[in-house]
């Protein structure tokens, strides 16, 4: 096969692309590619549920909280290694999901969106200000593993999970319970005839999502070393909502991408006001983020239902092995987006 | 026994605002089957023309606003409101189409961060004083228990608007929006412009919203980007869920409950001493799920 040496070059040299950054991005900004790599994990975590299970959640900012805090609780209340602190914020974000998805075996739709905004309300005023749990104000301190102490090397860390879980998201789709997953986001009642036992997969679903924004949040926390409930706002479960919307509900490459410009966004904005004299830029500051992420989703909504995804169509097509095309038949397992209608 | 009856005092003032923000989410979700998530910012935007009619176009400066102005103010509000209803609904909502009730909540909750961005940017993210139309109280018969007269305002100015929505629900152009939201075919064909009247239903919401957002920042004496949608909204979502979504009356009901509940909540934890954040939160997701999971169809809605 001619067409395999080509796509396995421009793979190669896109890996290496992603190896680079941390390297000659300065130093200053270091902590953004970390961030950008957790915006990423939370994304696929947000995909489980908006993507492929076709739930709504408008409260994710909750489960990155508990899992940064469950971590910096385990750091430095416990004394527990990284890793182990890390496993501990997936089981807790893991239990976090598992009781919203209790409540969403009963109530679906437009309800379960209410239910998901309150629990967030709920998680950002109630649970993180308990302070023999979170540090109230002060928040709560969390240290950086030995071997990955500096800049750098944490950010590398970062990168590394955000290829595990990229993965465990590509083998998940490719199992049983993860087809099974994703046939709950079309038609529930038609799951249930082809034998799937809806229960069990909704609950599942939940967990997974909650797993991995927990361990996105473990990791979010030791990026600045100390975790405040101000970072886990109602706004920020809306701009995980806009990223993995933006980037393409249900297409793994294209919700990674979404939450990494979602990361980004804020200090590009900076970068470009600094440095760009003419028009736009002159106007644009980073307080303006919101809004165009805001505009972007609109856009997503009524022209490319898909997101970044549908619009990369043919590349990512290319890319997995198919043909240079936008069909999306070419490449089918990964469909659905937000405007998938009822 | 005074501190309950303060509860439910200051419990109807918010619920009020509540029922105001309410009675907007409730009559578009009748109309196009849409929760609105933008409904605050339809009420901090104009609550902001407002501001602006009163300190003579000053964004940013600490210009005091003049009381007197307050009338006239509240008129270009609630002009501002309907304008702000009826451009999202053509500019947004019509583009989207047919869509998950989901989906189309995604697209306001994205108006609403919109517009709360470009408040911060022209107004920039600070508290500006902003008048109530009567100042002072009074002390309640028999008690020492003091009404402000701003909750007497309220309370008069929701009550005038849910009979000005029983008249309209009343009068031809009410019973073809009721048409146009039982089966938008059947209405058309009955010769209803469908179009028109959905967004008329979303210029009254943003009316009522300016309406709520110029009351609701008399309630604190300020104004801060983004003010109705962190204050109000959410409890105002619980409230017409439990009075039942396309309810009027249950809108306005729930909105009490949910006024004098959170209200509530906060006292509990204050005369018992106890170690518990954020009460109103906590109260209002506990009403919440407790409405959905037992009685979905809400107190006075029908069953869906």
């Amino acid at each position: 096969m001619s067409a395999r040496l080509p796509r396995l070059a421009v793979l190669g040299l896109l890996l290496l692309l992603v190896l680079a950054i941390p390297q000659v991005v300065p130093g200053v900004y270091i902590n953004v590619v970390a961030r950008a790599a957790v915006y990423g994990i939370v994304a696929l975590s947000m995909n489980v549920l908006v993507g492929y299970a076709g739930q709504a959640s408008l409260g994710h900012a909750a489960f990155l909280g508990v899992g940064a805090f469950a971590s910096g609780y385990a750091l430095t209340e416990m004394g527990m290694p990284f890793g182990a602190a890390l496993a501990v914020a997936a089981l807790v974000g893991m239990a976090a999901a598992l009781v919203l998805g209790g409540v969403a075996l009963r109530v679906t739709g437009l309800y379960l969106a209410l239910v998901t905004i309150a629990f967030g309300l709920f998680a950002q005023e109630t649970l993180f200000n308990i302070r023999s749990l979170t540090g109230g104000g002060a928040g709560q301190p969390a240290a950086r593993p030995s071997l990955f102490q500096g800049d750098v090397a944490y950010t590398y860390l970062c990168v590394g999970v955000l290829f595990l879980v990229i993965l465990f998201d590509w083998r998940l789709t490719a199992t049983r319970p993860g087809r099974a997953i994703q046939a709950l986001r079309d038609d529930e009642r038609v799951a249930a005839s082809w034998g799937i036992d809806v229960t069990a997969h909704k609950l599942l679903a939940f967990v997974i999502s909650g797993g991995i924004a927990g361990i996105g949040g473990g990791l979010f926390a030791s990026i600045e070393q100390i975790v405040s409930k101000e970072d886990f706002g109602l706004s920020l479960s809306i701009t995980f909502l806009l990223m993995t919307v933006v980037g393409g509900a249900g297409n793994r490459w294209g919700v990674v991408q979404g939450g990494i410009l979602f990361a980004v966004l804020p200090t590009l904005l900076d970068r470009t006001h600094a440095n760009f004299h003419v028009f736009p830029f002159t106007e644009l500051t980073a307080t303006w983020e919101p809004a165009i992420g805001a505009v972007l989703l609109l856009l997503t909504l009524t022209m490319f239902p898909g997101g970044i995804a549908q619009q990369q169509g043919a590349l990512l097509s290319w890319l997995g092995g198919g043909p240079f095309t936008r069909d999306p038949d070419a490449h089918a397992p990964q469909g659905g987006g937000m405007g998938a209608r009822p | 026994m005074e501190t309950w009856i303060e509860v439910v005092v200051f419990g109807l003032q918010r619920g009020a605002i509540f029922g105001l923000v309410g009675l907007g989410l409730a009559l578009v979700y009748k109309a196009t089957r849409i929760l609105n998530f933008a409904q605050g910012e339809l009420g901090t935007v104009p609550a902001f023309a407002a501001l602006m009619v009163m300190t003579g176009f000053e964004t940013v400066g600490d210009e005091v606003a003049d009381r007197g102005l307050l009338l006239p103010a509240t008129v270009v509000a609630v002009l501002v409101g309907a304008l702000l209803g009826v451009l999202l609904y053509v500019v947004v909502i019509r583009p989207l189409g047919k869509v998950s009730p989901v989906t189309s909540l995604v697209a306001t909750a994205g108006v609403a961060l919109l517009l709360t961005t470009i408040e911060i940017n022209v107004f920039e993210a600070r508290a500006r004083r902003f008048p109530r139309p009567v100042n002072g109280g009074f002390d309640l018969p028999g008690t020492d228990v003091i009404v402000d007269w701003h909750t007497v305002v309220i309370l008069a100015a929701l009550a005038g608007v849910a009979l000005a929505l029983a008249a309209f629900f009343r009068s031809a152009p009410g019973v073809a929006l009721l048409a146009t939201a039982e089966d938008p075919f059947a209405a058309e064909l009955q010769g209803v412009p469908v179009e028109r009247m959905r967004a008329l239903a979303w210029g009254a919401a943003g009316a009522l919203g300016a309406l709520a957002g110029v009351l609701g920042a008399g309630v604190f004496e300020s104004l801060t980007p983004g003010l109705v949608t962190s204050t109000f909204m959410i409890p105002a979502f619980t409230g017409v869920v439990l009075g039942g979504i396309t309810s009027m009356v249950g809108a306005v009901v729930g909105g009490f409950a949910l006024g004098i509940v959170s209200q509530a909540a906060i006292q509990i934890v204050t005369t018992y001493e106890l170690d518990v954040p954020g009460p109103p939160q906590l109260a209002v997701l506990v009403v919440l799920l407790a409405v959905l999971l037992m009685r979905p169809q809400g107190l006075l809605g029908r069953s869906a």
